[in-house]
């Protein structure tokens, strides 16, 4: 005997086909007109939000990292201003270590060098506490550390911060004693350098990159005259 | 286009499809009622009502997926100085996520309002199936549920301090079809849900 239902025909198949015709329409409209670049701290990834306090050489006002960030910049466009964030303890070693290198590339790479015919980079460092024993800081001990002010009654290690190696750095220093940013970034040490795009892409990760200092990063990253000329 | 004015494009849709599913309807299906037949019966309306609503909480969704990933992209669309900004909101990688499953929340309703659509619909081309009583329920558990996603991006637009009108829109979607299913549960309920013509003047 003929059956006469058929279950194919049942109208939950034709109205799912459609619907999810419907739903797959609006994923390619959306995959067709964006590239959406994701958030993290991976090189090719755009950089999280850096928020907090920083220390200015004056005062401590609010700092936004995406304050520095151009949307409309390209590739080899030498207007547009780098960053290099530094995630540093006041009281580790390395970090001490490297204060020096850190404010000379500062200086070399700034507005004022003349010998550095490069796009701007901007030096930022982010003033964590680690959970180590004796790593207890204080926005007085960033300021001595960052300034380099002896008998200041701050420790930087054991040793008084106006001992550290270096002149007294002129970049900003945020104030990240609560590990805020530090989570945020997912950073497992200190020091942890980043090298940023104008348009606030990660172009350059030390933890990417184990033995590579951030200078050579920088020379092979950022435009310059000679890299254009060559 | 200015990005209120784009709203209109969902919020209208959606406004419209919310006065067709609430007792009053059928002053606002009158005039239309010799075009479409099914909006003479309050089942028609609700059913309709409710279609529209999702279709339009769909659409919202994608937008908000769409700002998402342009917003990721460094461009901006809606930003504003004012309280009403849905790139700031959107934008906020914190919070413009489902937690644990790390998808935009405008993919979670774009999904979401696909499913209620598709329960919707397919009751109201069979009302009279033995699965159309298990659809409706479902439908209403599901926007039930959608009501503590509400409360928790009404949470963080607090903590912003900011209003993403784009969400909102998509909230007032989700409330549009709770009372729809949960009205068409109910009459479901009823021996009136057969004897549609019965329904007619009510």
């Amino acid at each position: 005997m003929k059956q006469t239902y058929d279950e194919e025909a049942d109208v939950r198949t034709t109205i799912a086909i459609r619907v999810m015709a419907l739903f797959f329409v609006g994923i390619m409209i959306i995959a067709a007109t964006t590239s959406p670049i994701a958030t993290g701290t991976k090189e090719g990834e755009r950089a999280p939000a850096l928020e907090g306090k920083f220390y200015n050489g004056s005062q401590w006002a609010d700092f936004d990292l995406e304050s520095y960030w151009d949307s409309s910049w390209e590739e080899g466009d030498m207007s547009g201003q780098w960053v290099v964030v530094e995630f540093m303890d006041t009281d580790c070693p390395y970090c001490i270590q490297s204060a020096e290198e850190m404010g000379q590339y500062a200086d070399y790479f700034g507005n004022s060098n003349s010998e550095w015919n490069g796009a701007l980079v901007n030096f930022i460092a982010s003033a964590t506490q680690l959970d180590i024993q004796g790593h207890d800081t204080s926005r007085s001990e960033i300021i001595s550390f960052r300034n380099k002010i002896a008998d200041s009654g701050d420790d930087c290690g054991s040793s008084d911060c106006g001992s550290r190696p270096g002149a007294a750095h002129n970049f900003p220093y945020i104030d990240d004693i609560d590990q805020d940013n530090m989570k945020k970034w997912k950073v497992g040490g200190t020091p942890s350098y980043y090298l940023i795009q104008p348009d606030g892409i990660i172009a350059w990760s030390s933890a990417e990159h184990q033995g590579e200092e951030v200078v050579d990063a920088i020379f092979a990253l950022v435009p310059s005259a000679q890299s254009e000329g060559a | 286009m200015d990005s209120n004015v784009q709203l209109m494009l969902y919020l209208l849709p959606t406004l419209a499809g919310l006065l067709l599913i609430l007792p009053f309807g059928r002053s606002l299906s009158g005039p239309f009622e010799s075009i479409f037949p099914s909006l003479k019966s309050a089942r028609g309306r609700v059913f309709s009502g409710l279609i529209l609503t999702c279709v339009a909480g769909m659409a919202v969704s994608f937008q908000t997926l769409w700002i998402t990933s342009k917003l990721s992209e460094g461009g901006n669309f809606c930003a504003s100085n004012t309280v009403l900004s849905c790139d700031d909101v959107l934008g906020n990688i914190d919070y413009n996520t489902v937690p644990y499953l790390e998808i935009s929340w405008g993919g979670l309703g774009a999904a979401v309002f696909a499913i209620l659509l598709y329960l919707a619909y397919s009751s109201f081309k069979e009302p009279n199936a033995s699965w159309v009583s298990m659809n409706l329920r479902l439908g209403t558990l599901l926007t039930f549920g959608g009501f503590f996603v509400i409360a928790l991006l009404i949470y963080y637009e607090i903590k912003m301090g900011k209003i993403c009108q784009y969400c909102s829109t998509a909230h007032l979607a989700n409330i549009a079809a709770f009372i729809g299913f949960f009205r068409l549960m109910k009459m479901n309920e009823t021996k009136d849900w057969d004897d549609i013509w019965a329904q007619v003047d009510k």
